[in-house]
């Protein structure tokens, strides 16, 4: 049961192409969330009580929808969502087909967060670009992105490393992926030393992006 | 102008109604300084929030140049918050720009050209005494200068009313006598109407022309500050009044004073001690200081002495007609023994 090292360069080149599924999956899926997640969650919370689309309607509506899709098991959705994938990649197998259950999964958990980041903003900085005569826009760009921007950027960190956990389930649909072949090697057929390195370069792959998600939030933040 | 009638902001709890503005009229005179005065809770800072409808009243007129504010929205309202300026307890700017960009950000809800953004922006900050610090953000600056800075984005699109919801009340007292000046300045020079609402009377004292003094939701009373200081009629008015100009006088000298004691308040012009001295001179009857102060309010000299006259009770009576005669203020606080 050691790990055997003459093993671990015969499966670089299949770990390389992993590595590099992986990569491709959450690409795809934060940069939807990013396009899709942002504007939902910004939407999500200028909608509530008091603000200036206040509308508890759609509110309620969204709410309701990002509950839902949140509260699904990922692998079950991954699985449930088949017709949809179809439709969008006209394929329901491989690392593409599993990148658009990623993104659904990703866009309601980053409109929380993105909404959760708006709402630490102090109210009193809304209040005074609304006095000045700011337009809803101009407060969602100016003021509430901005100020929101280094805990956003937190999400972001936090949405990838989720998204790095919930693709090794990809493999249910041949998406592939580290955690793929994690499974699939190191745990079904007992092969210790696949195992030990894909979770190694997992944690490391982890430890990388939450390094980086630090960084550029520190940054970026002027206050 | 701003008239204010029979306004009211009303808030909703699940277990109670509370009326935060009760029924409130003012009318705010163009170019002049207006201080609203109240413990906290009293409802001043709903009414000023009402006044750029911040908050929306539940009753009421806001009528500023004729225009009723409460028929406005979308669009026109905020072509009329454009000119009315609001600044704020604890500054509240944009913590991720720059002192520049929080300026322009005021200039863009203008519409503003971009090619004069840059001037403006400049003369705005060399106003308020901030010229070298156009590329800095809000933490590397003190309290005074945040106000300052959001002085300058009330002012960026030449406002005809600045609103200022205790604006002072985060700062030191040097830097709240420095914000006031400035405050004052913009008033005279640019004819700017300012309304401000504090809770203490030395601003309204350094700054204002008018006031009116709230409690519960209501205009408890209100005129000119000077009035008001020298003459106050109302328990609340008095109770606020002497936080700043205080009368006091030990228990212990009280007890020691056997003849009448008088307060006399002399109102402007009047020359005070010469008619005292006077008094003193023309009747038998002795005086003796036990507190005096002048105060000046809005420039005008307000003298109020508190005295012992000691001497025939007919004597002390025919001296405090003849004060009385010569414009002045005689009050009788307790009568000698």
């Amino acid at each position: 049961m050691g790990i055997d090292v003459e093993r671990i360069t015969e499966l670089v080149p299949e770990m390389t192409t992993a590595f590099g599924e992986t990569l491709y999956m959450i690409g795809i899926a934060i940069v939807i969330a990013l396009i899709i997640g942002l504007p939902l969650g910004v939407l999500l919370f200028v909608t509530d009580k008091g603000l200036f689309w206040e509308n508890s309607a759609i509110k309620s509506i969204l709410g309701f929808i990002v509950n839902i899709i949140r509260s699904i098991p990922f692998i079950i959705l991954l699985v449930a969502i088949t017709p949809l994938t179809i439709l969008i990649v006209g394929n329901p197998i491989g690392p593409t087909a599993a990148s658009v259950s990623l993104s659904v999964a990703a866009i309601p958990f980053f409109a929380r967060i993105v909404e959760t980041s708006l709402r630490e903003i102090d109210k009193g900085v809304v209040e005074a670009a609304i006095a000045v005569g700011a337009t809803p826009w101009m407060i969602i760009t100016d003021v509430l992105l901005p100020e929101a921007k280094a805990s956003i950027i937190q999400g972001v960190t936090l949405t990838v490393i989720s998204l790095v956990g919930y693709s090794a389930m990809a493999g249910f649909v041949g998406g592939g992926g580290i955690g793929d072949l994690a499974i699939r090697f190191g745990y079904y057929r007992y092969d210790n030393t696949i195992m030990v390195v894909t979770v190694a370069i997992l944690i490391l792959l982890v430890q990388l992006i939450q390094l980086i998600g630090d960084r550029v939030s520190k940054a970026v933040d002027k206050s | 102008m701003i008239q204010i009638e029979n306004l009211s902001k009303i808030y909703q709890t699940k277990e109670k109604v509370v009326k935060g503005v009760d029924n409130v009229s003012l009318t705010i005179n163009a170019g002049e300084i207006f201080g609203i005065v109240g413990y906290s809770g009293a409802g001043k800072s709903s009414l000023i929030r009402c006044l750029n409808l911040l908050e929306r009243p539940t009753s009421g007129k806001i009528l500023i140049e004729q225009v009723n504010l409460m028929n406005l929205r979308g669009k026109a309202l905020r072509e009329a918050r454009l000119k009315i300026g609001m600044i704020f307890q604890h500054f509240h700017l944009i913590s991720q720009k720059t002192v520049f960009e929080n300026i322009e950000f005021a200039l863009r809800a203008a519409k503003t050209p971009s090619d004069q953004m840059k001037n403006r922006v400049t003369e705005l900050l060399e106003m308020v005494g901030l010229a070298d610090k156009h590329n800095v953000y809000p933490t590397q600056l003190s309290g005074g200068q945040k106000q300052r800075v959001g002085i300058a984005r009330a002012l960026a699109n030449n406002p005809s009313i600045l609103l200022c919801d205790e604006a002072t009340s985060a700062l030191d007292p040097n830097t709240t006598t420095s914000i006031l000046q400035l405050l004052k300045k913009i008033n005279r020079e640019l004819n700017i109407t300012i309304v401000l609402i504090t809770h203490e009377m030395d601003v309204v004292k350094e700054i204002c022309d008018r006031m009116a003094i709230m409690q519960d939701g209501k205009v408890v009373e209100s005129g000119s500050v000077y009035d008001m200081f020298s003459a106050p009629t109302t328990e609340l008015t008095k109770e606020f009044i002497s936080s700043v100009v205080s009368m006091d006088v030990p228990e212990e000298i009280m007890a020691k004073c056997t003849g009448h004691l008088v307060k006399i308040t002399f109102k402007g012009e009047v020359a005070g001690e010469g008619i005292i001295s006077n008094t003193v001179q023309k009747f038998n009857v002795k005086g003796n200081f036990l507190h005096g102060l002048i105060e000046y309010i809005q420039e005008k000299p307000l003298g109020i002495f508190l005295m012992e006259l000691q001497g025939e009770t007919d004597e002390i009576e025919q001296a405090l007609d003849y004060m009385s005669m010569q414009a002045v203020d005689v009050e009788v606080i307790r009568h000698g023994n």
